[in-house]
């Protein structure tokens, strides 16, 4: 009943949002006109991740807007939101893609953010098949095999050829380069670990720890809260000063509350949060922290493009800007949802001469996806391996800035480029 | 005894009904056997209960053990600062278990707008703030306080006025229809309120300004903020001021008496609509105060704030003594208490199961609550 509700909210969002991102992808050119492709995507567009949300869509519609016809088909962008209550739904993401497998004129899709959304999603899309393409998920789960992930990559996608390919490093290798960072450059010993009990934020805290102890560095405490009936955390902030922690990770999402934890953090353990991508480089972390906002820093799974020296980068970036002006319309995975947008259609345009000219197969652009080699994007050059994941995963390190409204709040420390294990 | 019509002979109350009517015979021993079982299932099932009963004790003298021994090796600080955490949010939540218990007690329906009042309550004195231009970060002095006080008596009066309106338009209609009816019209309106909220301000976090002063005492290793220190006072002071209210004022006896009795009262002169009114007005002024302190102590304030809050109020209701407002106050103070212990020392994967195994197992032996429940008296 709650949840019908909410839909029944969310929806017309999301035919806003679809209006409006539709309207910046137009299909008014044509040439000799042989159909629409449609390129989808999903993202959560409404509620608190919407700061993230909506800067991956507007890029995606970027690059539509760039490329309206591909060798005489309109290529037209449909956004799919997949935020219930203001937060990323992994139900909501399975009933998208449903609508997206019945839609025959969608030929890829870019995204999900949200790796819990992936995991919903790929089952679906995996026999159809649609091919995906994440700028931002990052459990490894969804793609290498280990022994505690369940279900396994292959279950996942039921006996299916692979669909899923994401240019985002995993959290195998992104929990351990916190780890390393906090201990080597942060000097940091004894840390307390917590995370939102998600795929992705229990995965990456887990995966934090690991490396953390490997290193020699103490665990101060380690907990995972139920987000949605937690709002205060001091018990959990009094656990981890009683342990001696002299800094917090903490594995989850924005809409997950890790920056309430921080501003709650205020007057009684003064240390620095650290954390994955679910929040850094968020202008809606900065906000939940309130006047305690200093002193998180945070990893991304891919180089930044704003700092890189790229002078091919800079020019699309100023396109992008001039077209979104808002310091918050850049965000943390705004320019790799560009990327995956043009390497699907890239992909596309070599699945049409596969197919003679013709509209290719929806079988036909996945495995162009796959025999993807050395594409040129502006955070960084993709190759796929055979599991999906790229050959060569980077890492960012951000601290919040909370004072400077320049670069919506977060400053770029450095990248460090990890082998893929 | 053996029924088989064969034996009528030997069957004595046979005899009385008559050989002839083995039908009649047939049927009285059917009866019979069906009786029997019943006592048997019955005696089954009390021992079954007793069982039950010496297993959960069991299981809790199991987890105060293992608790004993945590709380030994985290030391006399750890307890005691988990029990000035537990202390406060305990307090919100026996502020907000009020109004359900206030309204269950008198007209006998679970209030689920209650918890959304709370909420609005939150948004009305955020809005109030950021209207004050008060800002965090900066040293506001003692003004804010005063400010803050007159901001809550504002929120509390607008909620009051608020929930008035929503019992006059969704529940007075209702008051003698079957009690499912309000209940309806109750999940009804929160969805409403929720709705009306998610227009409002969104759906996500509204960060609340921390305002207040950020002094500490520190003692024995523990520290208490004045943060900490003003949500316990807040909820003290108006949990005894409403339980004079009610026990010593006129418009309190009427509403224990229309609590008892409605049609009687009625009888002796007691305006009812007016005094229901009033029991609306009042838990919403305590939501309204409670919605302020939640902002001001969690920092936060969300649209759907109140489902998982206002589930967990009502259980402090219901553990305390539904329509006990005593029970209120101790069942919302036992909740925050335990959810803080449990937090502390064990995982908080298992907190929300263990509050409802804890009402669970309260219920199964008192199953008036902790402090009696006080429920309108109806044959």
């Amino acid at each position: 009943m709650r949840l019908s509700r909410l839909k029944a909210l969310a929806l017309p969002v999301a035919a806003v949002f679809a209006t409006v991102a539709c309207g910046g992808g137009g299909t008014s050119g044509g040439g000799s006109n042989k159909g629409t492709i449609v390129l989808a995507s999903d993202y959560p567009a409404s509620g608190g991740e919407a700061s993230t949300g909506i800067p991956e869509q507007q890029a995606v519609a970027f690059a539509v807007s760039q490329h309206q016809t591909i060798k005489g088909f309109n290529i037209v962008y449909k956004p799919f939101d997949d935020a219930i209550n203001g937060v990323h739904d992994p139900q909501k993401g399975a009933q998208n893609a449903t609508t997206m497998a019945g839609d025959s004129s969608i030929l890829a899709m870019v995204g999900p953010n949200n790796s819990n959304v992936a995991k919903a999603m790929i089952p679906i899309l995996a026999p159809v098949p649609l091919v995906m393409l994440s700028p931002a998920n990052t459990n490894e789960c969804l793609t290498k095999s280990f022994p505690y992930c369940n279900p396994a990559p292959s279950e996942l996608r039921k006996g299916s050829t692979n669909n899923y390919f994401r240019i985002a490093g995993t959290d195998d290798v992104q929990g351990p380069a916190m780890a390393v960072y906090a201990y080597q450059t942060l000097k940091l010993t004894n840390v307390a670990v917590f995370s939102d009990n998600e795929t992705f934020g229990k995965g990456v805290a887990d995966n934090f720890q690991k490396k953390w102890v490997a290193l020699g560095g103490k665990v101060a405490v380690r907990n995972d809260y139920d987000a949605k009936n937690t709002s205060d955390f001091k018990t959990y902030i009094n656990s981890a000063k009683a342990g001696g922690a002299q800094g917090v990770y903490i594995g989850a999402t924005t809409g997950n509350k890790p920056c309430i934890f921080k501003a709650q953090m205020k007057g009684i353990l003064d240390v620095p949060l650290l954390g994955p991508d679910g929040f850094a480089l968020d202008p809606q972390c900065l906000k939940d922290a309130g006047d305690n906002a200093a002193n998180i820093y945070g990893t991304t799974a891919g180089s930044d493009p704003v700092a890189g020296k790229d002078p091919g980068a800079a020019a699309t970036i100023a396109a992008y800007s001039k077209v979104y002006t808002k310091s918050t319309d850049i965000a943390t995975y705004t320019f790799q949802s560009y990327d995956c947008a043009i390497l699907l259609l890239d992909a596309i345009s070599r699945a049409i001469d596969t197919a003679g000219g013709n509209k290719p197969t929806r079988a036909q652009v996945r495995d162009a996806v796959a025999a993807t080699k050395n594409f040129k994007g502006i955070t960084g050059t993709w190759t796929f391996d055979q599991n999906g994941d790229i050959t060569t995963p980077v890492f960012s390190y951000y601290q919040s800035d909370p004072g400077n409204t320049a670069d919506s709040g977060w400053k770029y420390i450095s990248s460090q480029g990890v082998a893929s294990s | 005894m053996d029924g088989s019509p064969a034996d009528t002979a030997q069957d004595p109350v046979a005899e009385e009904l008559g050989a002839d009517d083995p039908e009649a015979i047939a049927a009285r021993d059917q009866a019979w056997t069906k009786g029997l079982l019943a006592v048997r299932a019955d005696a089954v099932g009390s021992r079954w209960v007793r069982a039950l009963r010496w297993v959960v004790l069991a299981i809790v003298v199991v987890v105060l053990a293992i608790m004993a021994r945590n709380i030994a090796t985290h030391g006399l600080a750890y307890f005691l600062q988990t029990i000035v955490y537990g202390l406060g949010s305990g307090s919100l939540y026996a502020l907000i278990a009020l109004g359900y218990t206030m309204v269950y007690g008198i007209i006998e329906l679970i209030n689920f707008a209650h918890a959304d009042v709370v909420t609005i309550g939150g948004f009305i004195s955020l809005t109030m703030v950021t209207a004050f231009g008060f800002k965090e970060g900066v040293v506001n002095g003692p003004l804010v306080l005063i400010a803050l006080v007159l901001i809550t008596a504002a929120t509390m009066l607008l909620c009051g006025l608020l929930n008035i309106t929503i019992e006059r338009v969704a529940y007075r209609p209702l008051r003698n229809a079957p009690r499912v009816s309000p209940l309806i019209t109750a999940a009804g309106m929160s969805f409403v309120l929720e709705g009306l909220m998610f227009l409002w301000k969104g759906p996500v976090n509204n960060h609340y300004p921390d305002l207040i002063p950020a002094g500490s005492v520190t003692l024995l290793g523990t520290t208490v903020r004045i943060k900490d220190a003003l949500v316990v006072l807040l909820a003290v002071v108006l949990v005894l001021a409403l339980d004079t209210f009610v026990n010593a004022s006129k418009l309190g006896k009427a509403m224990r008496a229309t609590a008892q009795d409605r049609d009687a009262a009625s009888l002796m002169g007691i305006d009812i609509n007016r005094t229901i009114a009033a029991t609306f007005f009042i838990g919403a002024m305590l939501a309204g105060a409670g919605g302020t302190a939640y902002g001001l102590y969690f920092g936060n304030i969300v649209f759907d704030l109140g489902f998982a809050t206002g589930l967990i109020a009502f259980t402090a209701a219901v553990l305390g003594g539904i329509g006990n407002i005593r029970g209120a106050a101790l069942g919302g103070l036992c909740i925050g208490m335990f959810e803080a212990f449990w937090n502390s020392y064990f995982l908080s994967e298992w907190t929300q199961v263990m509050i409802f195994v804890i009402l669970t197992m309260v219920l199964l032996f008192r199953p008036a609550g902790l402090l009696g429940m006080r429920v309108p008296d109806r044959t």
